[in-house]
């Protein structure tokens, strides 16, 4: 009872918290730019900051489903950069293939959607070596995790200096935006939700699914008790690594699709590193949000906010070193880390190999 | 711990046979510490072979890469001498990664703190000038390490003070670094002579002399003056070392009085120091074996070799690598014992992220050509030296190994891509196997069928979970 | 009638240990049975094996006569056994109808084809839960937040669990280890309830005082053997603690009477919050004189873990002063108090007292190491460290193949034996009139878990330190380790010592009437204040 008025009240204080702290950054902003950013800059920069919270935001909800079952993944970043690689290999050569049987248009959409599909796949290819290597193996999750990133690092360096670093034949490009009808043409909403690419749609019907799954179903509620206490967990017959398998597995995917975004929706090439750490801001947003999907959401659209807003500012302001901005995202993520915006508790048994 | 305290298996009285003594050798080997990682290695190499057979489509690329990776690494002319230069800052982040492990702390950011000891090194290298080596190069030396502790001390501060997670902390602060030295380089530190993007240069007296230059070196009287402050250091460890263990070993003979006299040591250390200053410079002049010019080792291998053996002393001969191990592996008992977390946090990280400063520092004092630190200064060290320590299992002196092999692979590379075609970074995932191999001994274990040694096996934790508190 | 469980040379072994050994066992259906046991004795292991937990090597196991092979807990449900353990298997964020039904959802109907993603019934499993623990006399309030519940009703949603999953046959593993003697006496009513409406029951206690409150047969297994099956009629303390033990036991330890001197530790009105902000000590007055052991009774989790913390530098005390022989030492941090004089034997051996991965040698030195003789300057004197190490393990009759070998290796007992060693060497080589310093014990639980040898051990190394003159506090949540070993017994509840004894006069009602905050007969409705909040 007391604890529902609370939340309530939380709620409450945490949408006047982002609506004050968004008009704060419009503020901010207009002081540094000289009052340049009119209506439709801002609503370019919320767009904006949605698509650049999309990855982020994969990498969070793949660390909140690992992690509610006592997984931690720091691989996140590695299963992203292996699955923006595969996306590019299988969309640029899919669509070489597929162009002669059919037309080019027909060609590009099919190999973008293949290209999708084998970049989750690799994801989870990288996913399934750190369950058994953390899980059955009990190798501490982080060393796990780093050995993950390594690998992909030196898999995908490989792979492009053999075959994606020159003499490319043309490809079909990123996916198109996506107008969804009617909403799209809504005033500030529209522009902002519903004329996106589809990944983010994707993310954020995922973001839901996920929510639902992890409190409304016996799954959710397994893979709760499994990251909390997974003694108790198995003494009631759970399978507590069945559990924390198919958990890491999907979080694979959902990287998998992560990485996705960076070749099939942001840009039209591959470049050895091109995550950036985004992976770990994930992890950041993930803990943010207190290792609940919507929390998760929360925190990478601050980073993306972040991010467009920094943007903008070098659009407007060449004169200020293109280096202090890019720390910005940075600098943030530490300070999330060190629990200024309150202390998150993470699953009791995350980060625990399960000694049965 | 180390190989030699495996005792060899006796072979009981009589002649052993051929047969037996292989068979004990074999026994001793399968028990030994080096074990493991060799047949991870190995591995590691055979997975990369098939990698390669599967890309390229013919087995005989395999044996042409691994042939020209060899001789790349240590037969071609200036092979053996570039591995070596790349040996050199695997072996002090390594060591660095070594340090904050034991002390429980995963330092990831060993690649901003090398990045941020490079920057401050070269400041000081630059900015002082005509002043001598005895004082300028330990300033500058000082000055990179001072960098990389500080950077590192940021992250080891903020998971003292609030629990943040020194993993991704210290991943973030590499971004930072990489973007703040960026921004050095290209605007407040940029050398504005110079054509390309690059800082100023630094002073001669700053740099680390290639072992092909030290007999011009050594004719500066000052130059020959550091060499014998040196020795003369070296002399008086090796006195203190062993005095206590001649005056056990052979009684009686005075020993023990000269193991108690500071005096004693003081003397040998000083006349070892003399000896090298006034012999030095003419006995390298007389004959000196690197004469190649272009052949770029220098002096930053011994200073990476004393740090081995300092990190050895340091933690598992002194209080304070006592405490820095027991918070490492048991931080509530460190509490109850009454060791302060936050001070060998602070301590562990610093002396993980000096390391780590100092690998930056030799690498614009004794490897960058236009000894300066130019914009796209990439090193790529990092991750590999996180395998490095992995490899060794922390030890010191299995760092000085395992980098030397790292370093060898990265300098054959380049002749390995042009015998066979197959690119360089080929490397990178046979070391990337290598780690998966050495991180996870049960693999390569059930790989070979290999029973588990009895006993608790011994495995590398990493502080768990997020931000809490120890 | 056949038996409701049987299970016939049941052999279990673990790397070097023989942990069951041909054991039988028989439960009549609508029976309480005790199994008694010291620790290690195999009493768990024999459980874990009905529970599924564990795979028998040799045995065969009958529920109703019949054949059974229980390679699951999910097996040992499915045929009817619910288990209650001793470290309650409950995940506190959770509700406890959330706790109840996991593993076994119920799903709201129209949507069960989408299986593990069915939506939860909650409301349903809410009535089931209230159904239930009407029947049986349970009162659990289903929509509660177990981590917000206290120990005896956690302990009914653990019965209540086992009930919703239809069980038959009830194993409680030392229940009563964590209730005051009046809660336990609740607890066995509720266990005759249970009895009465044809649920038979094991009940796992090292306790010979509880057997014969509940039991309608007592089992005793020792060593790993059953030693044999007896009705309480048959029975009586001494021939149950002969078959424990396999010898006879001196229930009671030789003492002489102390000989208090000066106060050397002395408490007053000291404040200590726990980690969740929870004033846990609250305004606790005492004094330990040189010479003397004071015990503190009470049930685990009144305060006592941290009032030991705060004793030992290693929690702020929020108010209150803490004096080492005349020093204010309320703000002195662990090396400080340790230096003063202070010794301490933790309650999580493996957790503060030691690390694991050093070796004797290291871990004889953990608190001195850096002093001399045994460090010159940061260089450690690894000579005069070994020296002294193997004369403590000798000393203390440490089992170790060495003084290098890691602690971790060792078994229970001697893994304490390490500590006490440690402690009461430091402890005892200091000479108050000439360094100014207090010898001043602090053992909390200091035999807990270990078998009937070591516990002597350690009881009369506690008493020679007392009678050399140090100051002893005694925490331990085992009532008969304070009554045998304390010349005072102060009782904690709720973060208050509510009396303080002479323990030569108390007896086991007056204290545990005063472990349940019960003072002079009378309600301890006052002393009940913030006992739960929000």
């Amino acid at each position: 009872m007391n604890t529902t008025r609370f939340m309530w009240r939380s709620g409450w204080i945490t949408i006047v918290v982002v609506v004050v702290g968004l008009f704060g950054a419009w503020v901010l902003l207009n002081a540094v730019i000289g009052g340049r950013c009119d209506a439709a800059c801002v609503v370019g920069s919320l767009s904006q900051a949605l698509r650049l919270a999309t990855p982020i935001a994969f990498a969070a909800l793949c660390g909140v489903i690992c992690e509610r079952a006592g997984v931690v993944d720091i691989g996140i970043e590695g299963k992203m950069l292996m699955s923006a690689m595969t996306c590019y290999a299988i969309n640029l050569f899919g669509f070489q293939v597929l162009k002669d049987s059919m037309g080019a248009e027909a060609a590009g959409s099919l190999s973008r959607l293949l290209a999708v599909g084998l970049g989750m796949l690799s994801a989870l290819l990288l996913a399934m070596l750190h369950a058994v290597v953390s899980i059955r193996f009990k190798v501490d999750q982080i060393i796990s995790g780093t050995v993950i990133n390594i690998l992909a690092i030196g898999v995908t360096g490989y792979m492009y200096r053999s075959f994606l670093a020159e003499n490319l034949p043309a490809g079909p490009g990123t996916f198109p935006i996506l107008n969804i009808p009617f909403l799209a043409n809504l005033p500030v909403i529209g522009p902002i939700l519903f004329q996106q690419k589809p990944l983010t749609y994707v993310m954020l019907i995922l973001m839901v699914a996920v929510h639902y799954v992890l409190f409304f179903t016996p799954w959710g509620l397994r893979t709760r008790a499994v990251g909390e206490h997974p003694r108790a967990a198995d003494t009631l017959g759970i399978n507590v690594f069945r559990t924390r398998y198919v958990n890491v597995w999907i979080g694979g995917l959902v990287a998998g699709l992560g990485g996705a975004w960076f070749t099939l929706e942001a840009v039209d090439v591959f470049n050895p590193l091109m995550t950036n750490g985004l992976g770990f801001i994930g992890l950041a947003a993930m803990i943010f949000g207190k290792w609940n999907p919507f929390g998760a959401l929360a925190g990478a659209l601050i980073f993306g906010l972040g991010s467009s807003v920094t943007s903008t500012v070098s659009i407007f302001r060449p004169d200020i070193p293109s280096q202090i901005p890019q720390m910005l995202p940075y600098i943030l993520t530490i300070i999330v880390l060190t629990g200024v915006v309150g202390r998150a508790v993470p699953p009791a048994a995350d980060g625990q190999p399960y000694e049965k | 711990m180390s190989v030699t305290s495996e005792s060899l298996p006796a072979s009981s009285g009589g002649s052993p046979s051929r047969a037996n003594l292989w068979r004990a050798l074999g026994a001793w080997l399968t028990r030994s510490s080096v074990y493991m990682p060799l047949l991870a290695i190995g591995t590691a190499f055979v997975l990369g072979g098939v990698v390669i057979w599967v890309t390229s489509g013919s087995l005989d690329t395999v044996f042409l890469a691994y042939e020209g990776l060899l001789r790349g690494a240590l037969f071609k002319s200036r092979g053996l001498s570039e591995s070596l230069v790349a040996t050199i800052p695997y072996i002090m982040l390594s060591l660095g990664i070594a340090v904050g492990f034991k002390a429980g702390l995963f330092n990831i950011g060993v690649e901003g703190q090398f990045y941020i000891g490079a920057i401050t090194a070269t400041w000081m290298g630059a900015s002082l000038q005509g002043v001598p080596a005895v004082i300028h190069l330990p300033l500058t030396i000082l000055a990179g390490a001072a960098g990389g502790a500080l950077w590192a001390a940021i992250p080891a501060f903020l998971k003292a003070r609030t629990g943040a997670h020194e993993v991704i902390t210290t991943i973030m602060m590499n971004y930072i670094a990489f973007r703040l030295t960026e921004f050095l380089i290209s605007g407040p530190f940029r050398d504005p002579n110079a054509a390309a993007v690059q800082t100023p240069r630094v002073a001669p007296n700053a740099e680390l002399w290639s072992f092909h230059a030290i007999p011009d070196r050594l004719q500066d009287p000052l130059n020959a003056l550091l060499v014998g402050v040196v020795f003369a250091g070296l002399a008086f460890v090796v006195a203190r070392w062993a005095l206590p263990r001649l005056a056990r070993r052979y009684p009686g003979m005075g020993w023990a009085g000269a193991a108690q006299t500071l005096g004693a040591k003081a003397g040998f250390a000083f006349a070892v120091g003399a000896l090298a200053f006034v012999l030095l410079p003419a006995l390298t002049r007389l004959a000196w074996p690197f004469t190649d010019p272009y052949d770029r080792l220098h002096i930053g291998l011994f200073v990476a070799l004393a740090a081995a053996v300092m990190v050895w002393w340091l933690l598992w001969k002194t209080t304070v690598g006592f405490e820095l191990r027991m918070v490492g592996a048991n931080p509530s008992a460190a509490r109850y014992a009454g060791v302060s977390i936050t001070r060998n946090i602070l301590l562990g990280m610093s002396i993980s992220g000096a390391l780590a400063g100092m690998a930056g520092m030799m690498e614009v004092l004794g490897v960058s050509i236009c000894r300066c630190l130019p914009l796209f200064f990439s090193s790529g060290y990092g991750f590999d030296a996180i395998a490095i320590s992995l490899l060794a299992k922390n030890n010191p002196f299995g760092i000085l190994l395992s980098s030397f092999l790292f370093g060898a692979m990265r300098n054959g590379a380049d002749l390995m891509e042009l015998n066979s075609g197959v690119s360089k970074y080929i490397i990178s995932l046979l070391q990337a196997l290598v780690l998966l191999f050495v991180a996870a001994p049960p693999i390569v274990r059930w790989l070979y069928r290999l029973r588990a040694p009895a006993g608790r096996e011994e495995s590398t934790a990493v502080t768990r979970g997020w931000g809490g508190q120890a | 009638m056949t038996p409701a469980l049987q299970a016939i040379g049941i052999t279990k072994r673990f790397p070097g240990v023989l942990a069951n050994d041909h054991v039988n066992f028989e439960l009549e259906r609508g029976q309480i049975h005790a199994l008694l046991g010291e620790n290690g004795a195999g009493k768990s292991t024999l459980m874990n094996i009905l529970y599924g937990l564990y795979q028998p090597d040799a045995g065969e196991i009958r529920i109703n006569g019949q054949t059974v092979t229980i390679a699951s807990p999910h097996d040992a449900i499915a045929r009817g056994i619910g288990m209650v353990h001793q470290h309650f298997m409950l995940v506190p964020p959770l509700t406890v109808a959330e706790n109840i039904i996991l593993g076994q959802e119920l799903n709201v109907p129209a949507t069960r084809p989408l299986g593990p993603l069915a939506v939860l019934h909650r409301r349903e499993a809410s009535r089931r839960i209230r159904e239930l623990s009407h029947q049986y006399g349970l009162d659990v309030d289903p929509d509660a937040y177990v981590r917000d519940l206290p120990v005896g009703a956690q302990q009914r949603v653990e019965i209540v669990k086992a009930l919703y999953r239809s069980a038959d046959i009830l194993i409680l593993d030392e229940p009563t280890a964590v209730l005051t003697p009046q809660e336990a006496d609740e607890l066995f009513v509720i266990m005759r309830g249970l009895a009465q409406q044809g649920k038979s029951i094991v009940f796992i206690t090292h306790k010979l005082r509880e057997v014969f409150a509940v039991a309608d047969r007592i089992s005793v297994m020792r060593a790993g053997q059953m030693v044999g099956s007896l009705s309480p009629a048959e029975a009586t303390r001494e021939k149950l603690a002969e078959m424990m033990v396999g010898r006879k036991v001196i229930l009671a330890i030789d003492k002489e009477w102390a000989h208090p001197a000066q106060p050397l530790l002395q408490v007053e009105n000291l404040r200590v919050m726990d980690d969740r902000q929870h004033m846990s000590v609250d305004g606790v007055s005492f004094d330990v004189r040189a010479g003397e052991i004071l015990g503190i009774a009470g049930v685990q989790g009144n305060g006592q873990t941290e009032l030991a913390e705060a004793l030992t530098g290693l929690r702020k005390a929020v108010a209150g002063r803490i004096h080492m022989a005349g020093h204010d030492m309320t703000h002195a941090h662990t090396r400080q108090m340790i230096e003063a004089g202070l010794a301490h034997v933790p309650e999580d051996r493996q957790k503060h007292g030691l690390v694991l991965s050093f070796s004797v040698r290291d871990n004889i030195v953990l608190c001195q190491y850096y002093q001399a003789p045994y460090a010159r300057g940061v260089e450690l004197q690894f000579p005069v460290i070994e020296d002294y190490a193997a004369r403590l393990v000798h000393l203390f009759d440490v089992r170790t193949p060495g003084i290098l070998t890691a602690v971790g290796s060792l078994s229970g007992g001697n893994q304490q034996k390490v500590i006490v060693a440690r402690e009461l060497t430091r402890l005892l080589s200091h000479h108050p009139e000439q360094d100014g310093v207090a010898p001043i014990l602090i053992a909390s639980q200091p035999t807990r878990g270990l078998d009937v040898g070591s516990i002597e051990f350690i009881h009369r190394q506690l008493v020679r330190a007392r009678d050399q003159g140090a100051a002893v506090l005694l925490i331990s949540a085992e009532l008969d380790e304070i009554m045998t070993l304390s010349d005072r017994i102060a009782v904690m509840y709720k973060g208050h010592i509510l009396a303080t004894l002479d323990a030569a006069t108390a007896t086991r009602e007056q204290l545990g009437l005063l472990m349940a905050g019960i003072v002079h007969g009378e309600d301890g409705a006052d002393h009940n204040r913030s006992s739960i909040h929000p």
